[in-house]
């Protein structure tokens, strides 16, 4: 496996855990955050499919999802809710950012696109969440 | 007899002088080479860095005139300007050397607006125009600086977002 295929495979590996996330995110939120957990997740959602494909035509086999993730934290309340979508944003972000240097030509834009994504993804929710500087130096 | 060996002397330490300066601009020159004499070998032109640090000194620039315009914004935004420099130390940690000092013929960085929504509005395009540029960067570059520039690309972006 080449050290790109090897970094797309970890993206695909932190999507399943976003995924996974954002259900239990979406079980303690309502209204307009609610609504923008789906939207995470469907994108989520698209990423994890173009990887799929890309890898299995690479001849790669992509990491399959785990039936379930351990939570870095309880989530019991909309206050714990916003904190994993952070969380899980800042994760997916630091794996594309390592696949940004790994990958080159057209997967560098995949990650690329994705990493700033996520970064911006991670800034919204750290608003939602009351998280104050929204934004971080190097997401 | 005596004379002789105090210029022999002063000749040794101006040779001493001569390698230990070699040494040292080779130190700072890390990236550009050196060979077995500590001689660094010319320069191989402007590092694709630099402007991409100058950007990031010129966005940290913008947001010190804004604070200093509206300082009711302050809390808002030195965060931002703080991650610019951020920018700037880690570039300059990758291109290994300094910045070159600002030239005193450089114009002056046009006034902030003062009206809060325009100068935001300002901000805005200007971390606009920066993303696009680090993005570009980050395409055009070799794998370990890719990441870097990814970042510091994802940065600006939040910071559109933040100033929207």
């Amino acid at each position: 496996m080449t050290a790109g295929d090897e970094a797309l495979a970890a993206a695909l590996a932190a999507e399943h855990a976003a995924i996974y996330g954002y259900g239990v995110a979406g079980a303690r939120l309502s209204g307009q955050q609610l609504a923008a957990v789906r939207e995470a997740e469907q994108v989520h959602r698209a990423r994890r499919d173009a990887l799929f494909t890309r890898l299995t035509a690479a001849s790669v086999t992509p990491p399959p999802a785990e039936p379930a993730y351990a939570l870095p934290f309880p989530v019991t309340d909309a206050a714990g809710a916003l904190r994993l979508a952070v969380h899980l944003e800042e994760r997916t972000a630091a794996v594309w950012r390592h696949a940004v240097g790994a990958t080159d030509g057209e997967q560098r834009k995949l990650a690329l696109e994705a990493l700033l994504d996520a970064a911006v993804r991670a800034t919204r929710w750290r608003v939602a969440a009351g998280v104050s500087p929204a934004t971080v130096p190097l997401p | 007899m005596r004379t002789t060996t105090t210029r022999t002397r002063s000749e040794f330490r101006g040779y001493r002088r001569r390698v230990l300066l070699g040494a040292a601009a080779c130190g700072a020159a890390a990236l550009a080479g050196c060979d077995l004499f500590g001689e660094p070998n010319p320069p191989p032109g402007p590092d694709p860095l630099e402007p991409v640090r100058a950007q990031a000194q010129a966005l940290a620039d913008r947001y010190a005139a804004a604070i200093a315009a509206a300082p009711d914004l302050a809390t808002r935004l030195q965060p931002l300007r703080d991650a610019h420099l951020a920018h700037v130390a880690e570039l300059t940690k990758v291109i290994g050397t300094p910045p070159p000092s600002p030239s005193p013929s450089a114009p002056p960085s046009a006034a902030a607006p003062t009206d809060p929504a325009a100068l935001l509005a300002s901000l805005r395009a200007d971390e606009e125009a920066g993303r696009r540029d680090a993005e570009t960067a980050c395409l055009a570059a070799p794998g370990h600086r890719a990441a870097l520039l990814g970042s510091i690309a994802a940065c600006r972006a939040t910071h559109v977002e933040v100033l929207t």
